[in-house]
């Protein structure tokens, strides 16, 4: 009896060791893609703050400017852009942007353009309208590909298809923490301070319209990059965290695991002690 | 001497972020020039050489794509490609502009999209030629 739990005991805690090899791997190779995620974070968030800041402002001193751009419509048709990851095995990462997506669409008439391998699939199991699924590998995307999008979209919304864009990312918020978002790209809209703003005028240079055709798409196409910057950063630091923990679960259990099999030995040894003495003496 | 608060930022990060005294640009519609207190304006920008001058120094680099905006003498510039004359790679660039006049002499095989970043190409390959040879 006690030897076969012995064994059993060795043979669990051997794969133990080898689960715990694989999520040490693992975290390593996250914390070491983290840091290069985390510098490119660091190098386009000044571009995508200055972006969001500058169009932002552009749409609050433009009142009586028209374009279609800046006007609020009847929402008739929505369309999201998610991003999540390529790869499971990063804790809450995916399921956390994928469930706050949903929650948001829910009973809204919703076009969707998943961004990353588990986006894809999961949108396309529950049916969902997808726009394109060229963006399968969210660590693929480039630049050009996020402008490609972005003109693309707008080209769509000007055409009335949809009536409005947001983008569901998750935002690093640090290596510890991130934090699933959503943010409403068009049309534009104002940061909501009213009155700080010089009304002195602007010029608009060609006239308002045509730039705002040039200006929107750049301006989408920089949100869409920026957002997956954050986004690789993130899964990056989910996966990190998450493989930390297994790691550390792993050596809990070994240690468990190891504190019974030297009972059981120690009682096997025992027992045969005990049977060897009672041989002895009954002969 | 007069200057106005400028800062140039790019996906790639902040290239510029300081006080300057002028600044050329080609916009879509041409080149222009900001000098201190400039009235509120924005525009889209082309391809073409932008020129910094701060500090009595003029740098000048690649600028493709993007906008400019002036407002209250803050000026921000925000190319979706921008590089220094210094840190352009000369061959590189005369690399890419062959490969797209390769591509574009067979211009019949080409779907319009294919054909438009060919020209893409060629076009941002003879910006930084003319910037890098400038120096």
């Amino acid at each position: 009896m006690a030897g076969v739990s012995m064994k059993e005991i060795k043979l669990r805690i051997r794969s133990m060791e080898s689960t715990k090899q694989i999520t040490k791997a693992m975290e390593m190779v996250a914390a070491s893609k983290l840091r290069r995620a985390q510098e490119n974070v660091a190098r386009s968030r000044p571009y995508f703050e200055t972006l969001y800041d500058t169009v932002c402002r552009i749409a609050e001193s433009s009142a009586g400017l028209s374009s279609p751009y800046l006007e609020a419509r009847e929402v008739k048709r929505s369309c999201w852009v998610v991003i999540a990851g390529d790869r499971g095995l990063a804790g809450g990462y995916n399921h956390n942007v994928l469930k706050l997506a949903e929650a948001r669409m829910a009973g809204r008439n919703v076009t969707v353009v998943p961004v990353g391998k588990k986006a894809v699939e999961s949108f396309r199991a529950h049916g969902f309208d997808i726009l394109t699924d060229a963006y399968f590998e969210a660590g693929d995307v480039s630049v050009s590909d996020c402008f490609t999008l972005a003109r693309d979209l707008c080209g769509r919304y000007t055409a009335g298809e949809f009536d409005e864009i947001h983008i569901v990312y998750t935002g690093f918020v640090s290596i510890l923490v991130q934090e699933p978002t959503v943010m409403d790209a068009l049309p534009l809209h104002g940061t909501g301070v009213v009155g700080t703003r010089s009304s002195s005028e602007t010029i608009y240079e060609p006239d308002s319209e045509a730039l705002f055709n040039t200006v929107v798409p750049e301006y989408l196409g920089g949100l869409i990059y920026g957002a997956l910057c954050e986004c690789i950063a993130s899964e990056q630091g989910a996966r990190r965290t998450a493989m930390d923990s297994a790691t550390k679960n792993a050596e809990e259990m070994i240690g468990d695991l190891s504190l019974r099999y030297n009972r059981a030995r120690q009682g096997a040894i025992t027992q045969e002690i005990t049977e060897i003495v009672a041989g002895s003496t009954s002969s | 001497m007069a200057s106005f608060n400028l800062q140039v930022v790019t996906p790639d990060g902040l290239m510029f972020s300081g006080e300057a005294q002028s600044l050329t640009v080609r916009s879509v519609e041409g080149d222009v020039c900001i000098l201190p207190n400039h009235i509120n304006y924005l525009t889209a920008l082309g391809m073409g050489e932008a020129r910094i001058t701060a500090d009595g120094k003029t740098r000048r680099a690649a600028c493709i794509g993007g906008m400019l905006s002036v407002q209250d003498n803050d000026v921000k510039l925000v190319p979706t490609t921008f590089e220094w004359s210094d840190e352009i790679d000369a061959d590189r660039a005369e690399r890419a502009r062959a490969e797209a006049e390769d591509k574009l002499a067979q211009r019949d095989k080409l779907s319009d999209h294919e054909l438009a970043v060919a020209e893409a190409k060629l076009k941002r390959a003879l910006v930084r030629k003319s910037v890098a040879q400038g120096r």
